[in-house]
């Protein structure tokens, strides 16, 4: 049952990815974002990471998604800009580079991988008595605030900072 | 050479590649891999510049993949000292051994969570990157009408 919805969202990933990509028109590419960040969120929840998927349908799928659409009707390309985009030299050269990336990563990803690694993610998960379960609130929240405590006020810092700087950058001079 | 050769050639045990079906570690792993291998993939080939963007979120969501992979390996390890802690205390094993085996436990567990928060870091990383990326492409468009990289050549020597 796990093996078919992982087969499945995985498929989903994969084929909303290449739709993504292979778009001419950037509006349907953002629309096949969608599919892309559901089929993550049901990884995430196979991998017992439940909070991780609720931040990724909102954060992504919500904010994200919708600024990309934003952005793209604000700057209103007109349909002759996206006419070509399909230089086959380019295309081969950098189909070429990007698999020679996946699969080098794969190839150590597959030696790295121990039989007692494999083995431990498939045991199953039991919470122990007064424990909140693995991937919770709960279970992220004392690691988040007891040993992450500096990265993650250094994010909030980030994100002010980005915020304003997105606001400078895309205002209209005065 | 020779590690290619022998992810693909097929030992007794099945071999490598012929294990990558069904929810196992490897193939979440191959997984992201593959993803990120098309969004890199995405972003050499295209010349817009908003999908250039885009490419670059699904980088990000499949480094997030792999950080979840392996929070969940690592959670599958402390699963394993605290069977072994209780199996101990059923045998009637010494005090100290016991605690070693929680102690460990609470470790990878919390090794564990840290993987999932670095991928809610990444999250929060990719909000401020689209942010600002998208800012700058706003701010390009006004004043050069395009989004094609190939129009781009303000600074080309």
């Amino acid at each position: 049952m796990v093996d078919i919805v992982f087969i499945l969202s995985a498929l989903l990933c994969l084929a909303s990815a290449m739709t993504i990509v292979t778009r001419k028109n950037p509006v349907y590419a953002v629309i096949f974002m969608l599919p892309f960040f559901i089929g993550m969120a049901i990884l995430f929840v196979l991998l017992s990471a439940p909070f991780m998927a609720a931040m990724q349908m909102m954060v992504y799928g919500g904010a994200i998604l919708v600024v990309f659409l934003f952005v793209i009707m604000l700057i209103n390309l007109r349909p002759e800009e996206l006419q070509d985009d399909f230089n086959f030299t380019a295309y081969i050269v950098s189909a070429l580079a990007g698999g020679f990336m996946g699969g080098l990563v794969l190839s150590f990803a597959l030696k790295g991988i121990s039989p007692g690694m494999a083995s431990a993610f498939e045991h199953p998960l039991q919470a122990g008595e007064g424990q909140p379960a693995f991937g919770s609130i709960e279970s992220l929240a004392q690691p988040l605030f007891q040993v992450h405590l500096v990265p993650f006020e250094l994010v909030s810092i980030l994100i002010v900072v980005a915020l304003l700087g997105a606001v400078i950058l895309a205002k209209k001079r005065v | 050479m020779n590690a290619w050769l022998t992810l693909l050639e097929t030992p007794a045990d099945g071999g490598q590649l012929a294990g990558l079906v069904g929810f196992k570690l490897a193939s979440c792993i191959a997984l992201s891999c593959a993803i990120f291998a098309i969004g890199a993939w995405g972003v050499l080939a295209r010349r817009n510049i908003l999908l250039m963007l885009i490419s670059i979120e699904l980088m990000l969501n499949a480094v997030m993949l792999a950080f979840v992979s392996f929070a969940r390996m690592r959670a599958g390890v402390a699963a394993e000292y605290t069977a072994a802690a209780a199996k101990a205390l059923a045998e009637g094993a010494p005090a100290e051994a016991i605690a070693g085996l929680q102690a460990k436990s609470a470790i990878w567990t919390t090794s564990g969570a840290s993987g999932q928060i670095f991928g809610l870091f990444i999250i929060a990383v990719a909000a401020a990157e689209a942010a600002v990326g998208l800012a700058i492409v706003i701010s390009y468009y006004r004043h050069r009408a395009t989004v094609d990289t190939r129009d781009m050549t303000t600074m080309k020597f």
